[in-house]
């Protein structure tokens, strides 16, 4: 345990603000393709300036950053004011590295180039209507025909389906094999015929996600990644490129939302009294253990090489403390809290709720915290 | 700022040092046995306790220290905290940092003469054989001789393992204290995983419907929570131990510590005792006994009003 600090890394902080402060673009629309527009560009823009990939390796053309460059970024993008990843993020953060982990020479020069210069963006086509939770579960089906793979069935809850150009796409290739096993990751493509994308709106009313029906699509077998019938170990190997960083801009978002809500509270007519005081207290103490909790999972990437279960607490920390912060304000402020100008915090409040639900719902997180980091037994079975 | 906050090769040896030492001469089933209640446990060992060198680990060399800093002493305090060492011993790893001459501070760091923990108009913890009395209230600490305090005998409180001696008065010219409000959260923290740890062990053991009952969600869901509980306490406490006096507000990130180390101690305590069921509330069963020493450490120090204030600050 120790404050690390350095010459270089105070150097790298202000070559990171200074670009950062000319160039971050404001106002994102909420949805739509002037969004995904929005989204690329600003990627293209990060790709000239030198910074696009923050944590992939040079040798793919990304910033190669070491652990504590990635959350110097990270720290100074959220500060900045820089905008969501949005329509970049699964291509940045799981398709790019997972074809830099499993993919073969001719996919990765093929596909890294135009995620890193924002030419083309990717969605995730993992969870199907029948398996969200039970990942494993999935059904969607992959046959092999001459050099194709012919893909049929769902897949559902895919944010940005309807603006990606390519997909992380999991099916089942095996049917006689159940769970884990017989799945194959192949890159779908959003162009191909006989895939139907259907917008869903979220609780939000935004679009933000999707469902996609697959009737007979063909995607080359080339587009394999890993091994036919391997797909599960080919969607771990991604895991091992996670170090605590990514959720670093969203940590210090909260952050100043709580502040900006204690604000409030302290300005609006009358003060605050001890109980509101009191409420602010602990959501101020809890992101600032969410910062120390982050910092020691970046402290962890920096002495392993594979993380462990032990993220998932930080997971359910963050998802859970982000539902109370955004519904504090409703708690603290009273009915002006309720409109939409200004600060809009009913769009942070109903957006929030997905930080419990995807990628791992609470309940699920918990059971991984028990069984894989306590050791408790999985169950129960049947009484 | 940039930490890392895993602990160094010479931090996780003085760790694995006291944890050792405690684990064999201090462990919590002492407290089963009313002989030990009172720091009287800690004095039978007092001369292997004072061997380790742990009071003076936080202090420069040319003070008689070791030189370190507040991460040790905090990796010090989580350990004392698990085996719910007497209040005493804690005090005594504050006290040099507050002794105002050399011969004072010297006595203490070799534990020649012994320290206990204060609260103004309230009460001494395990004072009995301490010549110092740390008295730790919101307005900061002061060392105080114990003959100076007007002391009278109770018949005891909350936590019977602890001794209670009332004190009229005594505040005396606090000064601030981050440093001791950071280690009593590292106490608390301690508690905080000792009792995850604990219901864990028992949610693997104890079978009811012909399996463990850590098999069943209610009781997962519950160890993963205090698990995630303990889990924020401490690494908030390590990192505000870790940029003490290194330029971040230290009154804030000390609050923030303490804050959260309190409700994941009583919240943990609480839920230890839940997952025992019965046993858990049986005065054999050692789940009770961390409830009782975090609701009374948490009277040490800030007070819930100081630390709203530090923390809405702005």
């Amino acid at each position: 345990m120790k404050i690390v600090e350095s010459a270089e890394l105070a150097q790298f902080r202000w070559e990171c603000r200074d670009w950062l402060a000319d160039n971050v673009p404001t106002n994102r629309p909420d949805d739509g393709e002037a969004m995904r527009d929005f989204d690329l560009a600003w990627q293209a823009k990060q790709h000239e300036g030198g910074w696009a990939g923050i944590n992939w390796p040079t040798e793919y053309g990304g910033r190669g950053a070491s652990v504590l460059e990635q959350l110097i970024w990270h720290e100074e993008y959220a500060l900045a004011g820089g905008p969501p990843s949005g329509c970049m993020f699964v291509a940045l953060s799981h398709a790019g590295p997972t074809l830099i982990v499993s993919g073969n020479d001719e996919q990765k020069s093929r596909y890294l180039p135009t995620i890193l210069n924002g030419t083309e963006n990717w969605c995730q086509g993992f969870s199907e209507p029948g398996a969200g939770s039970d990942l494993p579960g999935l059904k969607c089906k992959g046959e092999i025909d001459g050099d194709d793979l012919v893909i049929n069935g769902t897949k559902i809850w895919t944010t940005y389906a309807q603006h990606a150009r390519w997909q992380e796409l999991l099916v089942r290739t095996d049917p006689d094999e159940t769970r884990h096993r017989g799945l194959t990751w192949i890159i779908g493509d959003m162009q191909a015929p006989g895939l139907e994308v259907r917008p869903i709106k979220t609780m939000a009313g935004l679009e933000h996600f999707a469902q996609c029906f697959y009737d007979d699509v063909r995607i080359p077998l080339k587009n394999v990644v890993g091994e036919v019938n391997q797909g599960w170990k080919t969607a771990m190997t991604t895991l091992g490129f996670e170090r605590g960083t990514g959720t670093v801009a969203h940590q210090i978002e909260l952050a100043t939302r709580v502040d900006r809500v204690i604000e409030a509270v302290k300005e609006a007519p009358g003060g605050a009294d001890d109980a509101q005081l009191e409420m602010l207290a602990v959501l101020k103490s809890e992101v600032m253990a969410l910062r120390s909790l982050t910092a020691a999972s970046i402290s962890r990437g920096m002495h392993e090489t594979v993380p462990g279960a032990g993220g998932n607490i930080v997971a359910l920390y963050f998802g859970e403390l982000t539902r109370r912060v955004n519904a504090a304000a409703f708690d603290l402020l009273g009915p002006h809290s309720l409109e939409r100008a200004g600060y809009n915090y009913p769009a942070h409040f109903l957006e929030c709720f997905k930080w419990a639900i995807g990628g791992g719902t609470s309940e699920i997180r918990r059971n991984t915290i028990g069984e894989r980091v306590l050791g408790l037994p999985k169950g129960p079975k049947a009484v | 700022m940039i930490v890392d906050l895993i602990p160094d090769e010479d931090q996780s040896a003085i760790e694995d040092t006291i944890v050792s030492f405690l684990s064999d001469m201090l462990p919590v089933e002492r407290l089963r046995e009313d002989k030990a209640h009172g720091g009287a446990a800690e004095s039978e060992v007092w001369s292997q306790l004072c061997e380790l060198g742990l009071f003076g680990l936080g202090l420069p060399e040319d003070q008689g220290g070791l030189g370190l800093g507040l991460p040790e002493e905090a990796l010090v305090a989580r350990a004392l905290g698990r085996h719910l060492v007497s209040p005493g011993v804690l005090a005594q790893l504050c006290a040099p940092h507050l002794a105002t001459d050399e011969a004072t501070r010297d006595a203490l760091i070799s534990g020649e003469t012994r320290a206990a923990f204060g609260i103004a108009d309230g009460y001494v913890l395990d004072g009995e054989g301490a010549e110092w009395v740390v008295v730790f209230g919101p307005g900061g600490a002061s060392l105080r001789a114990r003959s100076d305090l007007s002391l009278s005998a109770t018949d005891g409180g909350l936590d019977n393992t602890v001794t209670f001696e009332r004190i009229e008065g005594g505040a005396g010219n606090a000064q601030p204290a981050l440093r001791i409000e950071v280690l009593v959260a590292a106490y608390l923290t301690g508690i905080a995983q000792a009792t995850t740890d604990m219901a864990v062990e028992y949610a693997k053991q104890r079978e009811q419907f012909g399996q463990p009952i850590g098999a069943f969600q209610a009781i997962k869901h519950s160890c993963a929570d205090m698990a995630t509980r303990a889990s924020a306490a401490d690494t908030q406490t390590l990192f505000a131990a870790t940029v003490f006096g290194a330029g971040m507000d230290d009154a804030v990130e000390a609050a923030a510590a303490r804050t959260l180390a309190k409700r994941a101690a009583l919240e943990n305590a609480k839920a230890n005792i839940q997952t025992h069921g019965g046993m858990g509330f049986t005065n054999e069963c050692d789940a009770h006994l961390f409830l009782k020493r975090a609701m009374v450490m948490d009277m040490l120090g800030s007070d819930a009003r100081a630390r709203r204030e530090a923390l809405t600050a702005s």
